[in-house]
């Protein structure tokens, strides 16, 4: 089969390709589409959303330079936009940047420096320091700098006032918290902990947590009681040399047997589907990562799989990008082994820069699951509204509170 | 605050939750059908009324579901409601002198032990009799009891609770394995336990009793009268106690002069003993006399809030200091327990309750007595001892009446048993309190606990035979 067909008609395939190679911009489609490029379109996350068929989100660069000789190319017929490759085209939607990235806070700061929307998620990061750019043994791959003196810290307030803009726009379905490492036993819970009370008191959302596995499971009791409805403890490398080279900070102070057993202990608590950890792509031979796939599918986990693509100011100058052909593989190892182990794919939903379990499917060819009545209803608001409403009975049913000692 | 997840199948725990609403249901039906069946002949509408009311109750206060306190106070509401009792008699039952003594009792024990007076008492005496194995075995266990003469036993066994752990953990005993230190903690316990009934003071269920008794029938018991009907049992089973503790748990330790740097520890952070001490100890021991002389002239009640209030006067202890220490719970659920008593009573519901249901087969008076201090003794090992006298007091004073027996005896029968719970930590706090420290297990109280309760249940029935008549008190 020609590679235009199917990676072009294939959402899986093209949500990849897409992120791998970006996009071209064509200006008259900008201005006829009424993209405007002014605000919310730079860093890591900064690229163009798009809504592929099948309600697929893809973030696709589009300012960087690699992105200049994509095959793809946006364009415009009729005021509706389409992806264009070799002469074929297929029709998408594009998202704008949300229009609260223009707004600040009563403190003055832009909403669009706390909340990033990736899809239906509002990405926050409340305390965006992590110790280990101080001790110099960040992740090999990380694009921030958040040693104690450019980091920052935002408030409760600040935080909540985010989350409301991105709601009142109905832009946000998910609230997505992460933390970097501090040298607490929490893993960073006892921070986050008033913002998740918060979001949790002010609104009917679904919040998921990105943390560092903490040194005693009672922390993940306390942030499955505190109201995280999903828990993400990222390994990012499976391989164990590999994972120590990359990743030393991770290694050193925690230790890739505590992130097994965090994420292991995590799969008991929360609902089958809402533990999570991101096994990054390319960085590993796809052999490792597929393994890293098994190996967490068989604790109940979600193996999250994103595509690194470097900046400049990464220590991983070395790297690869490697190529869909490469990767694509792992994807539908990732479907299948989720699926053999009865894991629940619908928690992890509509976000534009990873590949989804659930989107995974599409490397198997097999699209039937996605004209069931039941995905239908799972990707509608009122399936999210239900999914919500049964994550919180759950945890009115499973936490008790009981006096110390 | 700490957190659990339950980690049962989800069927599991909606089942289990579940229950509650269900049970509460199915206590509703019952309280319904039990006020709706045709009233059994020699039963009146009110007594038929009051039985359904004290059936509820009674299943809340044997089953936990709602606190104690909290049962209670809905009985004094639903007397009047159904009609059994006027509003205000009700609510007037709430004022029972038994209610205010069992305050000013709280108030006072806490500020003994507020002032410190307590624990310099328990650390002079371990230090001065402790010089063996069996000399410290033997004063905590003396000591124990004889503090419970004079304040709660629940305060007792928590103010000496962690001076028995020091020395445990001074004398490096092993949790769970030395026999030693399952004696000394099980001393502590079985210490306060005894010593408990000996007096009004020690637990605060023989006030209720009385009261109770006084709502029902008019008669009222003397602190001094109480303590001498009591006392040689008391004795008895202290001493029976101390037996069964060296024999449970043959000593296997020889030297403790380890536990004397814990005693020269504690004496010296003690320091000398200032005025609040001394105050406190003086104002205890006149309010001490006052209950054992002047208790039928001034009232015990009166005697205990006048000594509190002569606590503030001469500032010994703050309102805040006093407020952790006073159990307001059982203050609420007394009231209501009276109350609910009463009710029985004077509907004639415990009368009719007490033949029909023992009536036919307890065919003497020493076999009432006999039944009652059994059945007393075996329910307050499963629950609290006040809920016990609840429930029982009201149907065994309606039996007296059937043997012309003394209502006063019948009290006795109830009260000094539900003092004895020797088996299980959920039998009473200095039970928990003692297996709570992890030297001594459920099971080692437990068995140890079964012998000790049936002789203690031999021991009481013996002098009620024996020793009470010598008092002029006939059965
Ligand atoms: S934990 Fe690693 S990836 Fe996360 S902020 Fe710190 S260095 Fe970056």
């Amino acid at each position: 089969m020609k590679k235009t067909k199917t990676y072009l008609h294939n959402p899986g395939y093209l949500k990849i390709d897409l992120m791998l190679c970006g996009i071209r911009l064509n200006e008259n489609a900008v201005k006829s589409l009424g993209i405007d490029l002014s605000t919310g379109y730079t860093g890591i996350t900064g690229g163009l959303d798009i809504i592929l068929p099948y309600k697929t989100w893809v973030n696709a660069p589009f300012l960087e330079d690699f992105a200049k000789n994509s095959p793809y190319e946006l364009i415009q017929k009729d005021g509706k936009a389409f992806i264009k490759r070799e002469g074929e085209s297929v029709k998408v939607k594009i998202i704008p940047k949300p229009d609260f990235y223009k707004l600040k806070t009563t403190t003055g700061i832009p909403l669009s420096k706390i909340g990033n929307m990736h899809g239906s998620y509002v990405a926050i990061t409340p305390d965006t320091r992590c110790e280990f750019f101080n001790m110099n043994i960040e992740c090999r791959y990380c694009a921030g700098n958040f040693n104690s003196k450019g980091g920052v810290v935002y408030s409760v307030e600040e935080v909540l006032e985010t989350v409301e803009a991105a709601y009142k726009e109905g832009k946000a379905e998910i609230v997505y918290l992460s933390i970097g490492f501090s040298e607490t036993p929490d893993g960073g819970i006892e921070f986050l902990k008033p913002y998740i009370k918060a979001i949790k008191k002010h609104f009917n959302t679904i919040v998921a947590v990105e943390a560092l596995p903490p040194k005693e499971n009672k922390f993940i009791d306390e942030t499955y009681a505190v109201g995280a409805d999903s828990v993400l403890y990222n390994m990012e490398i499976f391989d164990e040399k590999l994972f120590k080279e990359i990743c030393p900070g991770r290694d050193e102070l925690i230790g890739r047997n505590r992130y097994i057993n965090a994420l292991k202990y995590a799969a008991k608590v929360f609902p089958n589907g809402t533990v999570a950890s991101n096994l990054i792509v390319g960085l590993e031979p796809a052999e490792s990562t597929m393994r890293g796939i098994d190996f967490l599918t068989d604790l109940g986990v979600v193996p999250i799989l994103p595509i690194y693509r470097p900046v400049s100011s990464v220590k991983l100058l070395s790297y690869k990008i490697p190529s869909l052909d490469e990767i694509a593989p792992v994807y539908k190892h990732l479907y299948h082994a989720v699926k053999k182990n009865r894991i629940n794919m619908n928690w992890v939903r509509d976000i534009s820069v990873i590949t989804t379990p659930i989107e995974a499917m599409f490397f198997t060819g097999d699209m039937s699951r996605f004209k069931t009545m039941m995905h239908k209803f799972y990707k509608s608001k009122l399936g999210l509204k239900t999914v919500w409403g049964l994550s919180t009975l759950r945890r009115k049913l499973r936490v008790r509170e009981v006096g110390e000692g | 605050m700490k957190v659990i997840i339950d980690r049962r199948p989800i069927w599991v725990i909606v089942l289990v939750r579940s229950l509650r609403p269900i049970f509460f249901l199915a206590l509703g039906f019952i309280f319904w059908y039990l006020i709706n069946i045709p009233t059994p002949s020699g039963l009146t509408i009110q007594g038929q009324r009051a039985l359904a009311l004290f059936v509820v109750c009674l299943i809340l206060w044997v089953t936990d579901a709602l606190p104690l306190a909290i049962t209670s106070l809905m009985a004094i509401v639903m007397v009047p409601l159904l009609g059994v009792m006027d509003k205000k008699a009700a609510y007037a039952l709430f004022g029972n002198e038994a209610v205010f003594f069992i305050l000013g009792a709280f108030i006072l024990s806490a500020a003994v032990m507020h002032s410190g007076l307590a624990s310099r008492i328990a650390v002079l005496i371990m230090d001065r009799f402790g010089n063996t194995p069996k000399g410290l075995l033997a004063s905590i266990f003396l000591l124990a009891a004889v503090l419970s003469f004079f304040m709660s036993e629940h305060a007792v066994a928590a103010m000496l609770f962690p001076i028995v752990l020091e020395i445990a953990k001074g004398l490096n005993l092993k949790p769970g394995k030395s026999n030693y230190a399952k004696s000394l903690f099980l001393a502590l316990a079985w210490g306060c336990v005894i010593g408990g009934v000996a007096t009004f003071l020690g637990g605060a269920r023989v006030p209720l009793a009385a009261g109770m008794l006084k709502e029902a029938t008019g008669i009222t018991i003397g602190f001094f009268e109480y303590t001498m009907v009591v006392f040689p049992t008391v004795v008895i089973l202290l001493f029976i106690g101390y037996i069964g503790l060296t024999r449970f748990f043959p000593q296997d330790i020889q030297d403790i002069h380890l536990a004397k740097d814990v005693f020269a520890r504690k004496i010296k952070g003690l320091g000398k003993m200032g005025y609040t001490e001394y105050a406190v100890g003086i104002l205890m021991l006149i309010t001490i006399s006052s209950w054992l002389l002047f208790s039928r002239m001034a009232g015990i009640a009166n005697i205990a809030i006048i000594a509190v209030v002569a606590l503030f006067v001469l500032k010994l202890v703050r309102w805040k200091d006093i407020e952790e220490y006073v159990n307001w719970g059982i203050i609420l659920m007394y009231g209501g327990a009276i109350t609910l008593g009463a009710a029985m009573e004077k509907s004639g519901a415990a009368a009719w309750l007490a033949n029909t249901v023992i009536g036919d087969w307890a065919n003497s008076p020493v076999l009432v007595i006999a039944v009652f201090s059994l059945l007393t003794i075996l329910l307050t090992e499963g629950m609290s001892n006040a809920a016990v006298i609840a429930i029982l007091l009201p149907v065994s004073i309606g039996m007296a009446g059937r043997f012309n027996l003394d209502p006063q005896i019948i009290t006795y029968a109830i009260a000094i048993p539900a003092g004895l719970a020797f088996c299980f930590p959920m039998s009473t706090p200095a039970n928990a309190i003692a297996v709570s420290s992890g030297y001594i297990t459920a099971r080692d109280m437990a068995k140890a606990g079964i012998v000790m309760m049936i002789t203690a249940w031999i021991v009481f029935n013996i002098m009620a035979k024996v020793y009470w008549p010598i008092l002029g008190i006939k059965i």
